[in-house]
Formats: structure tokens, C-alpha cells, sequence
């Protein structure tokens, strides 16, 4: 048995268990999408998702939710990797600590957003009003667009230990040889970091990215606890718009094209991100 | 190494054990296999927790993987440990179930082995007809001795509540899980009265006609006799009612010499004149993006002569009654400024708690309220009254319809015991326990009438008067969707970020589509 063949070997249980959870229930959703109540209907649900506002709407809320979140983690992440680089006094506790917001359960998190945003008792607002920013209570979560600002910002002050850690990873892998080389040849601060940092970060930015990103795109929990999709409807992403479709319109077709769509938008992402990042390799 | 059960040929000879030895020798197998998956769950957590998340993860998972292998084989150690003195007749049953010729008997035996190893209450039966139902937590307890009389006055019934979590939301994804996967978790079914068109249309229920006739359904309110049938048939009966109502400040309107309004013009000017923001509001309702938001609007745009379907049955959302009459709502939180700004946050409990610690003269909630506001800490205790919600000028009131009552799963084995439950616990004697125990506003006519409940809530010949004219919501198969839509609409409206006449009329064409579907 040629080595090769012998690694066939040892992946095959492990694609088995792929094929029973992912694989399986994402055909079994494409399958159902072209159904309604049991009965084969073709692409009618995917064209009533065409005409579907609401749909629309989900969307661009989860692709803004997106494409404001994950920059925002991804720049936070990398600053705070960088900081907890550096030699210091305490250096495992401050790691330790900013683990923190990652540990906790999302569910637990969001529940203390929502009072720190509430408008009769809420911290924020209490901070606000003693530096005299505004003069009276606001109700951040009762008003759609600081409604999505709130759920933002507990997004991303939840996930960027992750991607913290992810980075702190990679930059430990960097070697010191190449920094000396550089500074011996009189580059400064940002000439370093751009020179070999940021391109020899590229697979941890990659794995941070498509973790953060396919996660963004199917965020429930957070906004399912901090404002259930309201006020009007501003703040429901597709998840939650899939989720009210099955249990309680009972629409298991329709929610299964949504699904279908949905993945296939990851899907999309992921290869790009993939593709982009891995296009030509960092040679030294 | 045991080729069958208590011969083991290790080596190839043939050793008897005795059966306890292995009885003990496999629970402690198993044990140990449990302990050690224990163990290494513990140990991957801690080192997640000291920062080596993916190495941590790993082991957690493989001890999680190594407890789900070790839990069937404790269970099977134990079952046959179980049923190893006893024989055949000690576990027959006269009321066995007889199965169709076709079926393969192979499928029968392994159902039949999977219900003896999954389900650990099996022993403890005996032949009682054991029946359930999911409730919400009661922590008067009213529910456990109206059960508790039920079982002494029938031995052969075993009656289980499940205690379900306080979001009705959830209780009814627990039970559309259930009935997705066509199982009888629980034989009988507390449902909201929402739930109905659903749940029958879905083919979930029974239909309750056969021994719930016309002439016993006469005992019960109109509305929520009303709201319990669907396509002609009953589904459901009722339990216990509720409906939206004005509760007001008795004191502070004696003392300005005013009246309780009747209409919205009386209405705002005691408002005006009693509040004092942000001190004391005027008045608060339930304005958050769900359920109790369209409650709320239907109330109002009942109280305009207006509704979601004209009298034709047509769908008339977008009426000019209805226009007006969310505009008046609108014109309440930003004209008229005697709601406080954060109204369209609120749902039930912020309303009550605003108006029972005095900073609000009007709220519109449900019948709860009243107990909890006339509790001893309560500082509004004694000065409160309620009245139908008020309505324009020619015009009446009629609250919305919300309650409780229990229906039957399709899926039961045992409706027979059923039936005799649901007749039990809606009977007056069970309806005034519960009420008194815990709070349930009853569905009899002859309770509003009781001398015990009316001592022990003065106010319920008025709330009499509300039920008789409460209606129920849109009864709709596909009502979940209408509310969302409604309820989303509206919402819009009252952040004023379209007028009512426009959501009223998005919301009425994207009604339409639905509607129409649903007759094609």
C-alpha cells in the first residue's frame, strides 16, 4: 500500500461522519427546497424568494451585519495580537482575561448587553448622561438603526478574542530572523509589520476570516436575545427569518430554499476568501 | 469474549457465571467507562479554560463521545439485571396492540427493544393509562392539585405535567417539534388560542365534537367558543380566558371629579390632565415588534369601527377605519406625547411595572395584572379600577381575545383518558381551584357569578362584561405569518418611519398573498 493510498485510508472515517452531518442534511434541504408540504413544486419557492420583501431586507441586514462585524473584528483582533505579543508584566492574565467574552455563552452575553442598552436602567445610557452626550434616556434598542449598532458592537466585543487567539497563533510561528534582518537594513515600525508580518499572517487571517465570516452570515443567538429581529424589523437577519419560516409558519420548503440560498452565499465567500488568500504563496 | 448471555469462553473454555456476578462485573464496566468520560470532559474544560482551546476541545469531545457509548451499555446492564427473575406473564398486558400482517416482525422487535432500553419508566407502570400534557412553570401550584384530585378520583389514570418554560413562543416550538416527528409526547395539548387554526389545520388535533356537545359549550364564553373552532369543528376547550383592558387610576380621577372614559376623546383629556411627564405618564401599552403589539392595534382599530376583515369576510386591512384609527395610536407617542417615547420597546410586564409603582394614570394589559397590582408591596394597592378600553365617539369596544385551553393530539394512544381529564379540569369545581390557586380567569359563565370568586376578586363582574365582547384574532391557518406581518407594519408606523396609510396598505397586499395561496 503506497503511502498516499494509506492516507485515503485513515481520512475515510472521518469523511463518513462529514457525509452523516453536513453532507446529508444539506442535500436533504436542497432536496426539500422544491417542495412544498411534501409535494414537488420545481423552483416556485425560489421565485416567491425573488418577490419576498422581507427576504430582501434579511438579507441586506446579514450582509451589512457582515461586512461591518468581521472588518471590524479582524482590525481589533490583529491590534490587540499585537499588544499581547510584546513582553510584559502579567502577560498571562491579560491573555487570559481577554479570553473571556469568548467563554462566555453567546446567549449569556447578549442577555447583558440588553440591560447595559436598556433605556430606563441600562449602563450606557447612565454614562452617557453623566459626561452630558445627551440630555435624555435613549432608547437604543426601541430605534432601528442604533438598534444594529448595539448588536454590533456585542458582536464584536465578543469575537475578537477569537480572532485574537487565532493571530497570536500565527505570529508566534513568524521567525525572529527575518525582523533582525530587516531592522539591520533600517526599516522601521510599520515597514516591519507590513513587510512580514501581514504577509506571513496570511493562513491565520485566512482561518480567522472564513470562521468569523460563515459565522456572521448565519448569526441567530445574539440578535435572537438582544432584540428578536425588531424594532420594525430592522434588525432580522435570514437565520432568524429561516427560524420563524419552520416553527412557526410552518413553511418547511420555503425555509429550506432560504437555507439553500444561504449556504450557497457562504459557500461563495468561503471559496473567495480562500482563493484570494492562497493565491500565490509568501517565499523568503 | 461473551459469546451469549452468561457463558463466556475466554480461551475456548466454556465458564457459567452466575448472572448477578455479571450483572455487577458490567455495571462496573460501565461505570468505569462513564467515570473515565467524566473524567476527560473535566479535564478538556480546564484546558480550554488555562488557553489551550483547540487541544481542550478535542478531549472534551472525545470524553462526550466516550459517555454516549458507555450510557446505552449502563442502561442495558441494567434492563436485563431487571428482567432477568421475571417471566413472561408478569409483564403481559390484556390490553395488548395488535399489529397489521404486513408488518415485518423484525420491525416490530426492534421498536419493541428501543422503547424497553430508552425509556426508564417503563417498571414503574403497571397498566395505568398514563397521559401528559406541557405546561408553563405554575408556581401557584393550582395545576398540580387539580391533578392530584383528578388521580383519587381515577386510579386508573396517571396524569403528567410537564413543566415547559415561561415563553410561550417555546412551549409551542416543543410541541410543533413533537408533532413534526409524529410522536405522543404529550397526549393532550395546553394551547393558546392562536394556535388552533395551526395546529388543526396541520391535522395535529382531534376534533372535540363527539363529546363536547353544542348544548355543554353554551356554559362556556362566546369568544372563546368562538376562537376553539376551526372549519366548523372543535379543537379545543377552553380553560382559562383573557382579554385586553383599561386599567386606571381610581384615585387620581376621583379626586380631579372624572368619570372612567368611555370614549377616546374623554379618554386623552383625563390623560392631559393627569399626567405629569416624566414623573406620571398618561397612559402605556404593549408598542414592541411581536405578538401583544397586534393585540393591541386590533383593539384599536376595533374601537374605529374598523378590522382585519370587513363584513363580507373580505380582507380589508387597509380600510380608512383603520388607517384612523393607527394614526390615533401614532398621534398618542408623538403628538400628543402622553405615552413616554420608549412605548414601542414595552411589552406587558414594562407596562406593569410603570403603572404599579404610580407613574402611570391608563394601561392597557391583561387581567394578571390586577392581582399583582393590588399585592400587598404594591404601591398602587387600592387605587386601581378597570374598564373597557375606551373607543371613538358611535362607536364600541371589544377587547382582544387571548386564553388558554386543551386539545387532544392526533398522535395519542389513550384519548379516552383524555377526554376525561380535559372534562375534569374545565369543570367548574377544578376552574375554581385553579383560579383561586392560581390566578386563572375562569371560562364558565357561572363562575363570574360565584360568590367565592367574587370575594376573592371583587372585579370580576366587570371583567365579565369584557369577555362577553372580546373577539378573538383572525382565525387563519397561516396566522403566525399575518401577525408578523401586521405586527412588523405597525411598528413602522409608530417609529413613524412610513405613514399608516402606507403600511397599512404593504401590509394588506402581502396579507392578500398569503390568503390567496392558501384558498388556491
Amino acid at each position: 500500500m503506497t503511502e498516499e493510498k494509506f492516507g485515503i485510508l485513515l481520512i475515510v472515517p472521518a469523511l463518513c461522519l462529514l457525509a452523516v452531518i453536513a453532507l446529508y442534511p444539506i442535500v436533504r434541504s436542497f432536496h426539500l427546497s422544491f417542495t412544498e408540504s411534501g409535494e414537488f413544486v420545481g423552483l416556485s419557492n425560489f421565485v416567491s424568494i425573488f418577490h419576498d420583501e422581507r427576504f430582501r431586507d434579511a438579507s441586506l441586514t446579514t450582509l451589512l451585519f457582515f461586512s461591518i462585524s468581521v472588518p471590524l473584528e479582524l482590525i481589533l483582533g490583529i491590534g490587540v495580537a499585537l499588544l499581547l505579543q510584546g513582553k510584559f508584566k502579567g502577560r498571562g492574565i491579560v491573555r487570559a482575561a481577554h479570553l473571556i467574552p469568548w467563554a462566555l455563552p453567546t446567549v449569556v452575553m447578549a442577555i447583558a448587553w440588553k440591560w447595559i442598552f436598556n433605556d430606563a436602567y441600562g449602563v450606557f445610557n447612565d454614562i452617557l448622561l453623566r459626561l452630558g452626550i445627551i440630555r435624555e434616556p435613549i432608547a437604543w434598542l426601541g430605534l432601528p438603526g442604533k438598534a444594529f449598532f448595539c448588536i454590533i458592537v456585542a458582536e464584536v466585543w465578543k469575537c475578537v478574542p477569537f480572532v485574537t487567539i487565532i493571530i497570536l497563533a500565527g505570529l508566534q510561528s513568524i521567525p525572529r530572523e527575518l525582523y533582525e534582518a530587516l531592522s539591520v537594513d533600517g526599516a522601521g515600525y510599520w515597514q516591519r509589520f507590513r513587510l512580514i508580518t501581514l504577509p506571513l499572517l496570511r493562513p491565520a487571517i485566512l482561518v480567522a476570516l472564513i470562521f468569523r465570516g460563515t459565522q456572521a452570515l448565519g448569526v441567530f443567538d445574539s440578535i435572537w436575545v438582544m432584540t428578536g429581529g425588531g424594532p420594525a424589523g430592522s434588525t432580522e437577519p435570514i437565520s432568524l427569518y429561516i427560524y420563524s419560516t419552520v416553527f412557526r409558519y410552518l413553511n418547511i420548503g420555503y425555509a429550506s430554499s432560504m437555507v439553500t440560498i444561504a449556504f450557497l452565499f457562504s459557500l461563495l465567500f468561503a471559496c473567495i476568501v480562500y482563493f484570494v488568500l492562497t493565491r500565490r504563496p509568501v517565499e523568503y | 469474549m461473551c459469546t451469549s448471555w452468561g457463558i463466556c469462553k475466554p480461551f475456548g473454555i466454556e465458564i457459567r457465571i452466575d448472572s448477578s456476578w455479571i450483572f455487577i462485573l458490567g455495571l462496573i464496566a460501565s461505570t468505569i467507562g462513564q467515570a473515565l468520560a467524566f473524567f476527560l470532559i473535566f479535564l478538556g474544560v480546564s484546558q480550554v479554560l488555562i488557553g489551550l482551546f483547540f487541544n481542550g476541545l478535542w478531549i472534551a469531545l472525545i470524553g462526550w463521545f466516550v459517555h454516549s457509548a458507555a450510557t446505552p451499555r449502563y442502561r442495558e446492564v441494567l434492563v436485563k439485571e431487571m428482567l432477568k427473575d421475571l417471566r413472561a406473564q408478569d409483564l403481559m398486558d390484556t390490553a395488548f396492540e395488535t399489529v397489521g400482517g404486513s408488518i415485518f416482525l423484525k420491525q416490530k422487535i426492534l421498536l419493541t427493544i428501543l422503547v424497553v432500553l430508552f425509556s426508564s419508566t417503563v417498571y414503574a407502570q403497571g397498566n395505568k393509562a398514563r397521559i401528559s400534557f406541557l405546561s408553563w412553570p405554575d408556581p401557584g401550584g393550582g395545576f398540580e392539585e387539580v391533578v392530584a384530585d383528578f388521580k383519587r378520583e381515577n386510579p386508573g389514570i396517571d396524569v403528567e405535567i410537564i413543566k415547559g418554560p415561561t415563553s410561550t413562543d417555546l412551549r409551542q416550538d416543543m410541541y410543533v417539534t413533537s408533532f413534526l416527528a409524529g410522536e405522543p409526547t404529550y397526549d393532550m395539548v395546553l394551547m393558546d388560542i392562536i394556535w388552533v387554526p395551526q395546529f388543526a389545520h396541520q391535522g395535529w388535533l382531534l376534533p372535540l365534537d363527539e363529546w363536547f356537545d353544542k348544548e355543554a359549550m353554551k356554559e362556556f364564553l362566546p369568544g372563546d367558543v368562538e376562537g376553539s373552532i376551526y372549519n366548523g369543528r372543535l379543537y379545543r376547550i377552553p380553560l382559562q380566558s383573557d382579554a385586553g383592558m383599561l386599567y386606571y387610576r381610581r384615585d387620581l380621577l376621583e379626586e380631579a371629579g372624572l368619570a372612567p372614559p368611555e370614549t377616546w376623546e374623554e379618554f386623552l383629556e383625563a390623560a392631559k390632565r393627569l399626567e405629569n411627564p416624566p414623573i406620571r405618564w398618561g397612559f402605556v401599552f404593549q408598542g414592541k415588534q411581536y405578538e401583544g403589539l397586534v393585540c393591541n392595534f386590533l383593539e384599536f382599530i376595533w374601537s374605529f369601527g374598523g378590522g382585519v376583515f370587513n363584513e363580507r369576510g373580505q380582507l380589508a386591512l387597509d380600510s380608512p377605519q383603520n388607517v384612523e384609527a393607527l394614526a390615533f395610536m401614532c398621534d398618542l407617542i408623538h403628538v400628543q406625547k402622553v405615552t413616554p417615547p420608549g412605548v414601542t420597546t414595552y411589552e406587558e410586564e414594562e407596562c406593569r411595572h410603570i403603572f404599579q409603582e404610580g407613574n402611570a394614570v391608563f394601561c392597557r394589559n391583561w387581567p394578571y395584572q390586577w392581582t399583582l397590582a393590588q399585592g400587598k408591596r404594591s404601591p398602587v394597592r387600592g387605587k386601581i379600577g378597570i374598564a373597557p378600553l375606551p373607543h371613538k365617539k358611535g362607536q364600541s369596544s371589544h377587547a382582544t381575545l387571548g386564553g388558554w385551553g386543551f386539545g387532544i393530539s392526533r398522535f395519542t394512544r389513550k384519548k379516552d383518558a383524555c377526554v376525561r381529564f380535559i372534562r375534569y379540569i374545565t369543570g367548574p369545581g377544578a376552574q375554581r381551584k385553579l383560579h383561586l390557586r392560581s390566578g386563572v380567569v375562569p371560562t364558565r359563565r357561572s363562575l363570574f357569578h360565584d360568590t367565592g370568586i367574587l370575594r376573592e376578586s371583587p372585579y370580576y363582574a366587570g371583567l365579565f362584561k369584557i369577555l362577553l365582547h372580546a373577539r378573538p384574532r383572525p382565525v387563519h391557518p397561516d396566522y403566525p405569518r399575518i401577525s408578523d406581518i401586521i405586527s412588523r407594519h405597525v411598528h413602522k408606523a409608530l417609529l413613524r418611519q412610513n405613514t399608516p396609510q402606507d403600511v397599512l396598505k404593504r401590509a394588506q397586499s402581502q396579507i392578500e398573498k398569503i390568503v390567496r395561496r392558501q384558498r388556491g
